[in-house]
């Protein structure tokens, strides 16, 4: 099979993906589908380490069962955000929901 | 009721003080009879405490009483009383001159705005006074010696309507002020090398020699500037005749009696350590002449009564510290206690001359008083003589003394030098009283309206006159044995220095010489109250007489000393403070926040992005960083 | 050998899903490259024997949570014109940046460093029992914590989501 790293640096491109795509896009949807991925990433993570270096104690799949309960939670609550936020602007742009400044 | 109790003796005014200043406005008669009720018992008491110490054995005290004050690390601070001769005859002239000058102000200061207060404050006085005679340890001497500071600066600026009373009160507290800043650091370099401040602890470190020399000389010369500044030795004479501001039975209590002698007292009791640091003695003694020589000088040009007498006081207490320099405190201490009585006599005198006269101190305006003032004028003579040095009046055996231990000491060319001051002593005492007493009155108006005051400011005149006659001759082991003293009263103050006392009959004539030229000077000088020869020998020598009169210029020195100096460098103070303190460091300090705080709420964007970059910058800084530190 | 192909098929497959979720231009695009994504690191799951976690990934992520997000895009009509939008933000260069920077941290230290108990680079089998055992046991409380949670959002999400009187 194929060596632990291989699991790392996979979960560590699609991080990074997933930072990019909070960082770039201008749909509050996007973005909460770039945090998902982020998600997914570091469950993946934690599952390779539990699998590869401790069998004994599998911590990294139960915390990965975790994550995704509180993912599916927060999206939850953050389309409702959403949609409220599209009810009072007429838009889901992030860059237009900008009030509290300076 | 014992030596070991002598605290109550500085507890009962002090007490009546805080009675006085809190009721005294309300009380009838503003409570004076309390004020003289508490000194009495302090005079009273000061008897038994004598007897006290005369019953224990050979060896005559010291009693001592203390307790724990606090602890500072390492460090135990007691504080208690110490009751030695030195102590007892500090008692005796503070208690008997501070209740004669009670008794005499219920006259003086009737119908004065305040009488109350008055009375408070010379109790607070009487309180401190005793208690730094009484204190064992240098720190209490010290807060105590400030306390008088305090109630002096009270008791000039009584009268705080007139200009020139609260400007005299300002110069004296400031002036003793210098010299109470020299008194501080000396005990603090003496408790940093003694490692305590008790006085006798000090005294036995420095006769074992752990002092080291020079350290030891710098330190007592420090002390001896404290004691300089409150008995106005020279150059900080100049507080005193300005003092002169303060009631007439302020003067006397305070300028004259008690509170100057304090430095004489300092002295005397750290005379064992100035005896060990070579060369202030030679100080001590050198400070005394001159200063006697040059206020002698000074007196002669005075027409106000008072500022003749104050600068009388300066100059023998000149003749205190010459005896103390030459290694005989005894002598000291003798001329200070005669000293006492005459002089509060001649100022009390002078303040039953100013009331009569309806407070005209002036000598140009006065003569022929004698008439109309016949117990003042006795009195006063009596006074006088003693001061110029007359036998068998205290004054001539106290000052007899002083020649002697001088002689003894340093030789012949001190004893010309306080010979001479002698003189010159005797011949404005005599000015002074002939001036106001005798020949014929200079101003009618103000001859007519003389009036002998009562008993209650006559009797004081006559009881310090009596002491004035017979404290000189306690001198002899005879007298004193008889009053109970054994060994008589030398070896009372001063146990080892019974040896150093013996009539040396040769000064004694010298002495008398001395008195006898003085007052014949002044007697030709101004037979018959008339100036004619003192002011033709003023006019053919205008400049001497024009320093004479402005007291050689010295207040005009200091306050150019003050006006260059002092405001000079405030000015650059001010400089500081205003601008580098101020407008950079306050201001300015609040301005960079103001500034920063404007430019970076630019980064306060509100966009959501924004912060989120922010996030993964900082996640990506920690990384960067985390890799670097662990490799 | 089959395996480890496999393993690198269905490894680009999640790349190139994840890649078109942040770059598409098409927001419904996205969604449903999302699902990709999601569904091949199921797959992943699978190849390190947790086999449950596999099941439950698909389950939550596939059925809810990109119903949700589907159901989202339509309240809000997004994307539902068809046209390409401006879908990058003024910070895009930056965030490329941010994203390579974090990239090659990440991946030299799984590169530099050395994992212990990794002399077969096989993963230990891990099975169901265990899973319950410790999921049920050792760490029961915060699965019932979780729950709670559970709870808390869907009331929370009702409550925020809700149409108000008048609106």
């Amino acid at each position: 099979m194929v060596p632990l790293e291989n699991y790392l640096v996979l979960s560590a491109i699609v991080f990074s993906l997933g930072v990019y795509g909070v960082l770039a896009r201008r749909n509050a949807v996007l973005i909460l589908m770039s945090v998902e991925l982020m998600l997914n990433a570091v469950s993946l993570n934690f599952v390779a380490f539990a699998a590869y270096l401790d069998p004994d104690r599998i911590a990294g799949a139960i915390f990965a069962i975790f994550v995704i309960t509180v993912a599916a939670a927060e999206v939850g609550l953050a389309l409702a955000i959403v949609i409220r936020l599209f009810r009072n602007r007429s838009t889901s742009n992030v860059d237009e929901a900008a009030i509290m400044k300076w | 009721m014992g030596a070991e109790q002598a605290w109550l003796l500085a507890a009962i005014p002090a007490g009546m003080f805080v009675v006085l200043a809190l009721v005294g406005r309300k009380l009838p008669r503003g409570g004076d009879y309390l004020g003289i009720l508490a000194i009495g018992t302090s005079f009273v008491l000061s008897f038994f405490v004598l007897a006290d110490l005369l019953g224990t054995e050979d060896k005559l005290g010291p009693i001592t009483r203390a307790i724990d004050w606090t602890q500072i690390g390492n460090f135990q601070l007691r504080m208690g009383t110490f009751v030695d001769p030195i102590t007892v005859v500090m008692f005796g002239v503070i208690t008997t001159v501070s209740l004669m000058v009670n008794i005499f102000s219920v006259g003086y200061m009737k119908g004065e705005p305040r009488y109350w207060w008055f009375f408070a404050v010379l109790q607070l006085f009487a309180a401190s006074m005793l208690l730094l005679v009484m204190a064992d340890n240098l720190l209490l001497l010290y807060i105590s010696w400030e306390l008088v500071g305090v109630c002096s600066f009270l008791l000039i600026g009584f009268y705080w309507e007139k200009r020139s009373a609260t400007e005299a009160a300002k110069k004296a507290f400031i002036t003793t002020r210098i010299g109470d800043v020299g008194l501080l650091i000396g005990i603090i370099l003496l408790w940093r090398e003694a490692g305590t401040f008790n006085i006798h602890e000090i005294i036995s470190y420095a006769e074992g020699g752990h002092f080291s020399s020079t350290y030891l000389f710098v330190s007592m010369c420090f002390v001896f500037l404290g004691a300089m500044g409150k008995s106005a030795q020279a150059p900080f004479h100049v507080w005193l005749p300005d003092a002169m501001e303060g009631p007439t039975p302020v003067s006397a209590l305070i300028h004259a009696a008690t509170m100057v002698v304090a430095g004489v007292y300092l002295t005397a009791r750290l005379l064992p350590v100035f005896e060990v640091a070579d060369g202030t003695t030679l100080i001590i003694t050198i400070v005394g002449l001159v200063t006697a020589v040059l206020t002698a000088f000074m007196a002669f040009a005075q027409t106000d009564i008072k500022k003749v007498l104050a600068y009388s006081t300066v100059g023998q207490l000149g003749f205190m510290f010459v005896a103390l320099g030459s290694g005989n405190p005894s002598a000291a201490m003798f001329h200070l206690m005669t000293h006492a009585f005459f002089k509060a006599l001649l100022f009390l005198g002078s303040g039953s001359v100013i009331v009569a006269t309806h407070h005209n101190q002036d000598m140009s305006k006065l003569g022929g008083m004698w008439k109309k003032l016949p117990v003042t004028g006795t009195t006063f003579l009596i006074g006088s003589a003693a001061l110029a040095g007359v036998v068998p009046l205290a004054g001539f055996w106290s000052k007899d003394e002083v020649l002697h231990s001088a002689n003894t000491e340093w030789g012949v060319w001190a004893l010309a030098i306080a010979g001479g001051a002698a003189v010159m002593t005797a011949f404005y005492t005599t000015r002074l009283f002939i001036r106001t007493f005798m020949g014929e009155p200079r101003d009618a108006h103000v001859y007519e309206q003389t009036k002998e005051p009562g008993w209650v400011m006559t009797g004081p005149l006559v009881f310090l006159a009596f002491l004035a006659v017979v404290s000189g001759l306690v001198v002899f082991h005879g007298v004193g044995k008889a009053l109970g003293f054994p060994g008589g009263v030398t070896e009372f103050v001063f146990l080892e220095e019974a040896e150093r006392y013996s009539i040396d009959w040769g000064l004694a004539a010298l002495s008398l010489l001395i008195s006898a030229t003085g007052i014949g000077i002044g007697a030709w000088m101004y037979w018959g109250n008339s100036t004619r020869r003192s002011t033709s020998l003023a006019t053919s020598y205008p400049r001497t007489y024009d320093a004479l009169r402005n007291k050689f210029y010295f207040d005009e020195a200091y306050q150019w000393c003050i006006d260059r100096g002092l405001l000079g460098f405030s000015f650059l103070v001010s400089w500081f403070d205003r601008y580098i303190v101020n407008d950079t460091g306050v201001d300015g300090t609040a301005q960079v926040t103001g500034f920063s705080g404007y430019t970076l709420k630019f980064l306060q964007s509100g966009k959501l992005p924004n912060y989120a970059m922010g996030i993964a910058l900082g996640v990506v800084v920690l990384a960067f960083a985390g890799i670097l530190v662990r490799g | 050998m089959a395996t480890e192909v496999l393993w690198w098929i269905f490894a680009t497959a999640i790349v190139a899903a994840s890649a078109g979720v942040v770059l598409s231009r098409s927001i419904i695009h996205s969604a449903i490259f999302l699902i990709g994504s999601l569904a091949g690191v199921g797959a992943m799951y699978v190849f390190l024997t947790v086999e449950f976690l596999a099941l439950v990934q698909f389950l939550i992520y596939g059925g809810a949570v990109t119903v949700l997000i589907l159901l989202a895009l339509m309240l809000t009509r997004m994307g539902v014109t068809g046209l390409p939008e401006k879908v990058n933000g003024p910070q895009a260069p930056f965030a490329a940046l941010v994203g390579v920077a974090l990239l090659s941290i990440l991946v030299y230290a799984a590169a530099a460093t050395t994992w212990p108990n990794n002399l077969t680079d096989k993963p230990f089998a891990i099975s169901i029992e265990t899973i319950s055992e410790k999921l049920f046991v050792d760490y029961g409380a915060p699965f019932v914590i979780a729950s709670a949670l559970l709870l808390v959002a869907l009331v929370g999400a009702i409550i925020l989501a809700r149409q108000e009187e008048g609106e």
